[in-house]
């Protein structure tokens, strides 16, 4: 009896409820399509390439031209690879704003009405969201990361100052710890749209989180509350991919971000699931 | 000939009057911008509760610092250096006021209503200054006055010593400049997210990069980038040109005035 009931030719319309399979993959391709009609979707990464690669070559030079002049001290301070990566915040804010945008767009225009009656699985539609925007960001990221590497440690090859290779101890790591943390910020932004809903709340939370509160939190003296609070912003968490100055090792690192991502997440999910669009 | 209203053409209102139902109808708009209250409560609770954290949070560390580092303390930037982060909802209070009203269209209403364009402009960036700079300006009293008594037992400033209220009304003020710097980018992109990333750009990324680039030219001009105004809350002023207060809410206003003639500009000339 049960197997009857269950058969999908029960339908009494007469066709049958697509398969779950075919139902992710179409709301993959419908996310697609708005995912690459984002009209920042060609600006956003382009500026953030400009600033991570570019001004960081710009940076990267100008701390070559004056290697030979520095004294034993400072030369023994040089950091190559800090050097080198001393703009990616602007690209990983970037990335961030883009995540937030793939969200708040949809609501600013009223298609997420649209898209949620034609997928009434509200986590599928998030789920579907995460994964793109995921990998766009996985990908925005390993171009602007490793273009910036190449280019800036063969600036320093050719002025002869120190620089490391890919081979280097724990070099590809940190790349791919910074790669995973740019990633991360496009998750967070994304879901951060969707709990906020418009665009300029959004994209205030994610300058205010990634670029101006670690600057503030900086500024007080270390105290117990601090020493327990500030190394685990998104930012700090993210600096450890590539500096060591909070007294974090990578590995709780990594797992803070992902807490992050995580909790984020599940909220958007929440709340996605029990509010009217 | 005046004395049969009904046949004669309709004359122009005096511009006084027009100024006045301008403004009014400004006023409207801008008390029912949605996130209107949000932004300036998060501004108000950041730069107050800011204050108080600040205040604390560094008492400690003044008390245990070397004389020199005493001597460079600055009880009135300290506690008000969280403006750093309000400033970027001051910011995006004076871009949605304006492009929020691009997005929905209400900006042709707006100027069939009323043909003068520039009027508009004006009137709406006057109603913005008069209500920012006044919450600014009593968030900024109240944020000093609790961070000094946070600072207690620290070096904190009265109210009355020298630089003290000039200070406390500068902050008010550059609070004030942000967001209408935040406004005329707002009618010159007319789009929320791409001009709340050109004011957060000006205002926070621009000087990250201008620190992290060494060189002569970037050290020098690091002091009249568009965040010069806030030279007006400091007690101390280091930097190559040591800009007073007056002096980097000049370098600020210079800055808005920039926008704003691009804005009136921009306006005069195209399809709204």
């Amino acid at each position: 009896m049960s197997q009857t009931m269950a058969a999908p030719d029960a339908d009494s319309a007469g066709h049958a409820p697509p398969a779950a399979y075919r139902r992710a993959g179409a709301a993959m391709a419908a996310e697609w399509i708005k995912l690459r009609s984002l009209r920042s979707m060609l600006l956003t990464p382009l500026l953030g390439a400009v600033a991570s690669i570019g001004l960081a070559d710009v940076s990267v030079k100008n701390n070559a031209a004056g290697w030979a002049h520095l004294d034993a001290v400072q030369k023994a301070r040089f950091d190559p690879l800090g050097l080198n990566f001393n703009f990616e915040v602007i690209g990983i804010l970037l990335v961030g704003m883009l995540g937030a945008l793939v969200a708040t767009n949809e609501y600013g225009s009223g298609l997420i009405r649209t898209t949620l009656a034609a997928t009434p699985q509200r986590g599928l539609v998030l789920v579907a969201k995460a994964v793109l925007a995921g990998l766009v960001s996985f990908a925005l990221a390993v171009v602007i990361v490793f273009t910036a590497f190449y280019t800036g440690q063969g600036i320093l090859s050719g002025a002869h100052a120190p620089h490391v290779s890919l081979g280097d101890h724990n070099v590809l790591a940190h790349l791919l710890g910074t790669v995973y943390y740019m990633t991360a910020a496009g998750l967070i932004g994304l879901f951060t749209g969707v709990l906020v809903r418009s665009a300029a709340g959004a994209i205030t939370s994610m300058f205010g989180l990634l670029l101006v509160l670690p600057v503030l939190a900086d500024k007080i003296t270390p105290d117990a509350v601090t020493r327990h609070t500030v190394p685990y912003l998104p930012s700090n968490l993210g600096d450890e991919m590539l500096h060591h100055h909070q007294g974090l090792t990578p590995g709780p690192a990594v797992a803070g971000l992902a807490g992050w991502v995580l909790v984020l997440a599940a909220a958007a999910a929440f709340w996605l699931r029990g509010r009217d669009a | 000939m005046s004395a049969r209203a009904g046949t004669v053409p309709r004359r122009g209102i005096s511009l006084d009057s027009r100024l006045l139902a301008t403004a009014h109808s400004e006023w409207i708009k801008f008390r029912s911008v949605r996130s209107g209250p949000f932004a300036l409560s998060a501004t108000a609770l950041i730069v107050v509760v800011g204050a108080w954290l600040l205040g604390d949070a560094n008492r400690g560390g003044y008390l245990a610092a070397s004389p020199a580092g005493k001597a460079a303390f600055d009880p009135v930037f300290t506690v008000l250096q969280a403006i750093v982060l309000a400033q970027l909802f001051v910011g995006a209070l004076g871009v949605i006021t304006v492009t929020g009203e691009y997005t929905s269209g209400l900006i042709r209403g707006t100027f069939v209503a009323t043909p003068q364009r520039a009027q508009v402009l004006a009137m709406k960036a006057l109603v913005f200054a008069v209500v920012v700079w006044a919450c600014c300006t009593a968030m900024s009293f109240a944020a000093f006055f609790l961070g000094q008594s946070a600072l207690s037992l620290a070096r904190h400033a009265g109210i009355g010593d020298p630089g003290v209220l000039t200070a406390v009304f500068g902050a008010g003020l550059y609070l004030t400049l942000v967001g209408l710097l935040g406004m005329f980018i707002g009618v010159l992109m007319r789009r929320t997210p791409a001009a709340l990333a050109a004011i957060f750009g000006l205002l926070a990324v621009l000087p990250i990069v201008f620190f992290q680039i060494p060189g002569k030219i970037t050290k020098n001009l690091r002091e009249y980038l568009p965040d010069a105004g806030q030279q007006a809350y400091r007690l101390v002023h280091g930097g190559a040109y040591a800009l007073g207060p007056w002096q980097g809410l000049g370098v600020e206003a210079a800055y808005v005035a920039v926008a704003a003639a691009a804005a009136f500009a921009l306006i005069l000339r195209t399809d709204a």
